[in-house]
């Protein structure tokens, strides 16, 4: 008998803590849980540590909210919209600090925390200045008497949210073929709480015709969630575009105050719960044009 | 022969087409290519190598997409049109790292950084002196911060050649160079480094021994002296004539614009 894990997305929130080190699946413009990143928002979570490979809109929101004061990261950036510019105000306001790493950095402290390891190496960023500014980047001897590496302390985040394709109610997480990032190879594999929303819960059965898509064991999976079209304004191939309309939206909100506090209250602590927010962004129709990702 | 290879010189070229067929002369058969984001120069450059000069060039797009066939460079170059019809996709933690880190493959990268100096170290990460408290916040290493340090070619694209992109100093590393000059890198156990740096003026290379940027080629009508000013470090001054880089042929900017490109995606880069 499996154990049940389907929820609701403010019960799935509130498994993250004040002061939690989050770990947020995304890519730029690619796969973010936004669902709960929205939820957290909405239920005011506070000091909040978010490890990214590279963070987009997620992380400007956040940083926006005033919930995170820490970042764990490869690069945080919009890619064709821009920089994230409430994280960068408040990154150089030092209301966030900032532990930048590189790709195989974060993937070594990462896969040191999944596999209970004190640390793991990589021979990335020697020469660079990012292993001065960071304890938990050590050169290390090669005991065995080759060159030096860098020993990348083990990160073991509170919780990791990732945004799937299919889910059933035990936690058993099913993704359709696209290109895969670390936030599934190693991120959930790292953290201690897994919140996973899918597009759809399906039953068993469907995963069991593929089980080769599914990507995470239901017994590693905390809390599961349906929240259709739950990465919007984020891409989820291979089912739906990034909405290029809200991303230019922010950034222009992003100048101003006032304007940052409405498009707040529009998109996130306005709507009353995820189908209202899909409906605040257009509904049914502006899904299709996302489905046929007309506007990449 | 093909008609790429008959084709005289354009006489319409525009600098971005330049800068593109420039960057595809360094990729050959028997190379493997990735890109990262907000690539347009390089994702064009690969292209315009596999419809010439290279079609076995392996192209990695996003570091995730084998052997793309994308209909057009789309919008970004870091969601899923760019890496449509792949016949793989390579999980980004478990297999492009090992293929990147191994030494055997992607030998050569492109980088984009906001700051580059004098020795070819990169800067994306602060604007400032004290990283903890920074003037500007830039966007973070990302791959370039590995990619720097593993024994890669690296080869910078800069469409905006300023003082303020060409430094003497980055005010912080976040992609290994030549260090300090001299044998500072290959003292530090570092193999590879940067080979080429292509701006919206010219070529430049790094003296063998001293490691410093140096003019290779001046882009047609424009001065060593322009180049200068437009740089924030002095150059080593040129022995004799500079040469003039080869402009792109007819066909490679008919290749381009119609078949690459045609939504010039590839200007976004230029003018900032």
């Amino acid at each position: 008998m499996s154990v049940e894990k389907l929820t609701t997305l403010p019960e799935a929130a509130a498994l993250v803590r004040d002061g939690d080190t989050v770990a947020i699946q995304n890519m730029a413009t690619q796969a973010a849980p936004m669902a709960l990143v929205r939820e957290l928002i909405r239920q005011g979570r506070r000091e909040l540590g978010v490890v990214c490979l590279v963070g987009g809109i997620p992380v400007d929101l956040l940083a926006a909210a005033g919930a995170m004061n820490r970042l764990i990261g490869a690069a945080v950036s919009m890619e064709q919209f821009g920089l994230c510019q409430r994280y960068r105000k408040a990154v150089e306001a030092g209301a966030i600090r900032v532990e930048e790493l590189s790709e195989t950095a974060l993937n070594a402290r990462l896969g040191a925390g999944a596999r209970n390891l004190p640390f793991l190496p990589t021979r990335g960023l020697i020469g660079t200045d990012l292993i001065d500014v960071n304890d938990n980047l050590v050169m290390l001897d090669d005991p065995f008497g080759g060159p030096s590496v860098v020993a990348c302390k083990a990160l073991v985040p509170d919780v990791a949210l990732v945004h799937a394709h299919k889910a059933d109610r035990f936690g058993n997480i099913g993704y359709e073929p696209t290109a895969l990032w670390p936030d599934l190879g190693i991120m959930p594999k790292a953290a201690t709480t897994v919140i996973v929303t899918a597009e759809e819960i399906v039953d068993s059965e469907i995963l069991r015709a593929n089980p080769d898509r599914t990507v995470l064991p239901g017994f590693m999976v905390d809390a599961v969630v349906e929240a259709p079209y739950g990465a919007h304004p984020t891409s989820f191939s291979p089912r739906y575009g990034y909405d290029t309309a809200i991303h230019l939206e922010w950034i222009g909100a992003t100048r101003d105050d006032d304007a940052v506090a409405a498009f707040m209250e529009k998109y996130v602590t306005g709507p009353a719960d995820h189908a209202e927010y899909l409906e605040t962004v257009g509904g049914a129709e502006r899904q299709a044009a996302l489905e046929a990702w007309e506007q990449t | 022969m093909s008609d790429w290879q008959n084709s005289t010189p354009a006489d319409d070229w525009t600098i971005d087409e330049l800068m593109i067929a420039r960057l595809a002369a360094c990729f050959a058969d028997g190379d493997q290519a990735c890109n990262g984001m907000a690539s347009f120069v390089p994702v064009s450059a690969f292209w315009l190598a596999r419809l010439t000069h290279a079609p076995d060039l392996v192209w990695l797009a996003g570091a995730v997409g084998l052997e793309p066939r994308p209909d057009r460079v789309p919008a970004s170059t870091l969601e899923a049109p760019l890496w449509r019809d792949s016949i793989m996709y390579v999980e980004q933690f478990g297999d492009f790292w090992n293929f990147a880190l191994n030494g055997r493959w992607l030998t050569k990268f492109c980088v984009g950084a906001a700051q580059l100096d004098r020795y070819g170290n990169g800067n994306n990460s602060v604007i400032g002196s004290d990283y903890h408290n920074p003037r500007v916040r830039l966007p973070g290493t990302a791959g370039l911060g590995d990619m720097g340090s593993i024994g890669k070619a690296l080869y910078y694209w800069n469409p905006n050649h300023n003082p303020r992109s060409l430094v003497e100093s980055v005010d912080f590393i976040s992609c290994a160079g030549y260090l300090g000059g001299g044998s500072e890198r290959a003292d530090a156990g570092l193999e590879g480094g940067p080979e080429l740096v292509i701006t919206n003026l010219c070529v430049m290379d790094f003296h063998p021994e001293t490691r410093h940027m140096q003019v290779a080629s001046l882009h047609p009508g424009v001065t060593f002296e322009q180049v200068q000013e437009a740089t924030g470090f002095e150059l080593p001054a040129p022995e004799g004539q500079l040469p003039t880089t080869a402009v792109p042929s007819a066909e490679q900017v008919r290749l381009i614009r119609e078949v690459i490109d045609p939504d010039n995606m590839r200007r976004r880069e230029f003018g900032g």
